[in-house]
């Protein structure tokens, strides 16, 4: 070879690249990979559908304390009459008999009336939160046990108190506090970060992120060794290692380009039609960023692992399945119990806790919001999308700050990728090929 | 580990060859899968010229090239390729050229995309790579087509894009494992120009065949493999000799038989004669070619009408059969 400059470019140019490339075109020739690729585009899809469907129907607001209502007729809706002091259930008991008259006020002056007034400051197990916006928890008849229901020695208040087992807040509201906010808005705003850590976690970083390289990646050794086409790369000067390694690089350059491809266009959909003050919600982008970067690594990681067991035995599949449900089993404990140890041998665990990282960092008040959820608990609506969001949000189990874990658990996934590929490597390299 | 520098130079970066060393060694190399031998007691060292490896399916001659190649781990014995370890190390695979046996191809690639691609592997960049795809193509003679996808190839063509792959970079050693099956009488006139062209130019050529004939239009030098043995090695024309002794039978399928018989009979090579049935002959002869020189002249002379002749013997089967049973047919 002549004495040219060995530049970086001058080096992968040759046998990385070419394999690299190599692959890519193999992928692209093949009726399988654009059948995996599709039914994972469609499966993801439909998911976004029942997404678009429910923002775009919208949610409608519900009366939750009932006192927009008129049980007796005269025109003057209950919270107004509880105002004046006048006997809703009585027609001839109402404001506008007073002097002077009071003319009534519309219906919807009454729903969605005592929003959410919740705050934690400082570490103090036990808090007292919460405002009374209407009114109507502060009325001069009741007597002040009336108004302290949750017998905490402040009327009027919500409490706070931090349940160490469990790691989170126990709501405990007195009654007729903050006891009917705008359901819609709340709704709106919890399904959608629900869709977006839920198709986030389930859709891409466990779907996507498993099973293309469940159907991609096994093969990657395995088929050449089958049809004796591996003949023609091991005749060269490279070693198996490499071979293995250049194999993935070239899967990753297809698998990752679809990922990102896809994961944008779910920002941009999720974007537009979520619920936002603005006209695009920008600060989903991050969460977003995390979902693909997170789906890339398990991809990666999973990758490695795959091609290794697709080296190791004929059948490697059979293998990667159990490993497969294993994870399937993680990612569900990792919802519920992200703290759990047990996680830390998955690879989704890890992949999720970039997800989570990212949530905690994007939506800083996320913990607040689910906490809202809870004071509602006797109703549907808002209850059940904060227990959704509740559901598919974790803080990162590691501790520390989002961008700590982040980093953190990026670092292992490359561990992880790094140990499957030498496990694959040296399983390649004490294989008999014939 | 991987090769961060991406020459091509395999594993140990400092690589260099044992120059002291044949290109092809083998030390009493044995390979079993189970109890079964594929090659038992393999010795043998290779160097230089074009020497054809002759053997039945079976007999050994792919296992020994993936022994070489380092495809597979020797169950027993010393393989070493320049001296060094293919098992163990690649590198040495910058000097080598293999054809495998195998008939899958990437279909859906060009010859010049798939030999440049592979180049590349030997550590030449993409500009180098095309160059020498673009002169090892036309070595091959496929330049005029090194441009359609292989899948449109005939079987002759694949394996000429097969061997263009195998001479990039120049390889002092170059390994064919049956070239020549599946190809049309052009295909393997031009396959066997290559590989004497191969010869000529100095490079240690290695080619199976289990076609005696096509062996002997290539190179006089032959290694007999039969069941995993080694069985002859060395100059072809030594063991034709030999084989020359073998007692060989001319059957000839005629109207009247007998009536040939006694045309034929005179011959002085003939020493034996027997009709299998009424319409056939058969002949007794230690000299094949001289009966052959004779017979075309006997039978037009006599006005005898033939419909076949056929030299029953005269096949690797046959020769490895009086090889192995120590004579006698």
């Amino acid at each position: 070879m002549e004495a040219k400059p060995n530049t970086i470019y001058r080096a992968l140019d040759r046998k990385a690249a070419a394999i690299t490339e190599f692959t890519m075109r193999q992928y692209r020739t093949k009726a399988s990979t654009w059948v995996v690729l599709g039914v994972g585009l469609v499966a993801i899809s439909l998911v976004l559908l029942i997404y678009v469907d429910v923002m775009s129907t919208g949610f409608e607001s519900i009366d939750n304390d009932g006192d927009s209502e008129d049980p007796d007729g005269d025109g003057y809706p209950t919270g107004q009459e509880n105002k004046y002091g006048t006997d809703p259930y009585m027609a001839t008991s109402n404001p506008g008999l007073l002097r002077p008259s009071i003319e009534p006020e519309p219906a919807s002056n009454y729903i969605d009336e005592d929003g959410f007034d919740i705050s934690i400051s400082g570490t103090a197990s036990a808090q007292s939160t919460g405002y009374d916006d209407d009114g109507d928890c502060r009325e001069s008849d009741r007597t002040n046990s009336q108004k302290d229901t949750n017998g905490n020695g402040i009327v009027c208040d919500i409490e706070l108190r931090y349940n160490q087992y469990q790691g989170d807040w126990d709501v405990d509201a007195d009654r007729y506090v903050d006891e009917d906010p705008d359901d819609a808005a709340y709704a709106a705003e919890a399904s959608h970060m629900a869709f977006v850590l839920g198709i986030g976690k389930m859709g891409f970083v466990l779907l996507l992120g498993m099973f293309l390289p469940l159907f991609l990646a096994t093969g990657l050794i395995r088929e050449e060794m089958n049809d004796g086409t591996m003949h023609f790369m091991l005749a060269k000067p490279i070693a198996r290692t490499e071979v293995f390694l250049y194999r993935i690089l070239g899967y990753l350059g297809i698998v990752w380009p679809y990922f990102i491809a896809i994961g944008l266009l779910f920002a941009l959909i999720s974007g537009f039609i979520g619920p936002s003050d603005g006209f695009f919600r920008f600060q989903d982008l991050g969460v977003w960023l995390a979902i693909i970067f997170a789906t890339m690594m398990a991809s990666f990681v999973y990758g490695m692992l795959f091609c290794a067991l697709g080296t190791m035995w004929r059948f490697g599949i059979v293998l990667a399945i159990p490993f497969a449900a294993w994870e399937l089993g993680m990612c569900i404990v990792s919802m519920g119990a992200p703290e759990a140890a047990i996680l830390r041998f998955s690879v989704i665990g890890w992949a999720l806790m970039i997800v989570d990282a990212a949530a905690v960092i994007v939506w800083p008040n996320m913990e607040l919001f689910i906490l809202q959820g809870q004071t509602m608990e006797d109703f549907g609506l808002i209850w059940s999308t904060s227990n959704a969001l509740n559901f598919f949000y974790s803080e990162p189990g590691v501790g520390g700050s989002g961008l700590v874990s982040a980093v953190f658990a990026t670092v292992v996934l490359l561990v992880q990728g790094a140990v499957f590929w030498l496990v694959g490597g040296a399983i390649f390299k004490g294989k008999e090929i014939e | 580990m991987p090769d961060f520098d991406q020459e091509g130079k395999g594993e140990t970066q400092a690589w260099q060859p044992d120059l002291s060393a044949p290109a092809v060694l083998l030390e009493g190399v044995s390979k079993s899968y189970g109890r079964i031998f594929a090659l038992s007691n393999i010795t043998m060292a290779l160097n230089g010229g074009v020497t054809g490896v002759l053997g039945m399916n079976g007999a050994g001659k792919s296992t020994m090239f993936k022994l070489l190649m380092g495809k597979l781990k020797p169950s027993q014995g010393k393989v070493r390729l320049f001296g060094t370890d293919p098992w163990k190390n690649p590198a040495p695979y910058a000097r080598v050229g293999f054809v495998p046996e195998h008939e899958k191809m990437y279909d859906w690639m060009t010859a010049h995309q798939f030999v440049s691609t592979f180049a590349r592997l030997n550590g030449l960049t993409r500009a180098e790579a095309m160059l020498e795809a673009d002169r090892v193509l036309n070595f091959v003679g496929l330049a005029d087509v090194a441009h359609k996808k292989i899948g449109q190839y005939s079987k002759g063509m694949r394996q000429r894009a097969k061997i263009a792959h195998a001479l990039v970079n120049d390889p002092e050693l170059i390994i064919l494992d049956e070239p020549l099956q599946g190809c049309d009488p052009l295909a393997r006139t031009t396959i066997m120009n290559v590989i004497r062209e191969l010869g000529r130019m100095g490079r240690t050529v290695i080619v199976s065949s289990h076609i005696l004939q096509e062996i002997e239009r290539i190179t006089e030098q032959i290694v007999i493999l039969h069941n995993g043995r080694l069985l002859a090695l060395g100059n072809l024309h030594a063991i034709r000799e030999k084989l020359d002794q073998i007692p060989h039978r001319i059957t000839i399928e005629a109207d009247d038989a007998k009536a040939l018989a006694k045309d034929v009979i005179d011959m002085d090579e003939v020493y034996g004669i027997s009709f299998p049935d009424k319409k056939n002959l058969s002949i007794q002869t230690h000299n094949l070619g001289a009966i052959h020189a004779q017979l075309p002249a006997a039978i037009v002379n006599n006005g005898h009408r033939i419909h076949t002749i056929d030299n029953p013997d005269d096949d690797l089967a046959s020769i490895l059969g009086y090889l192995t049973s120590g004579g006698g047919l």
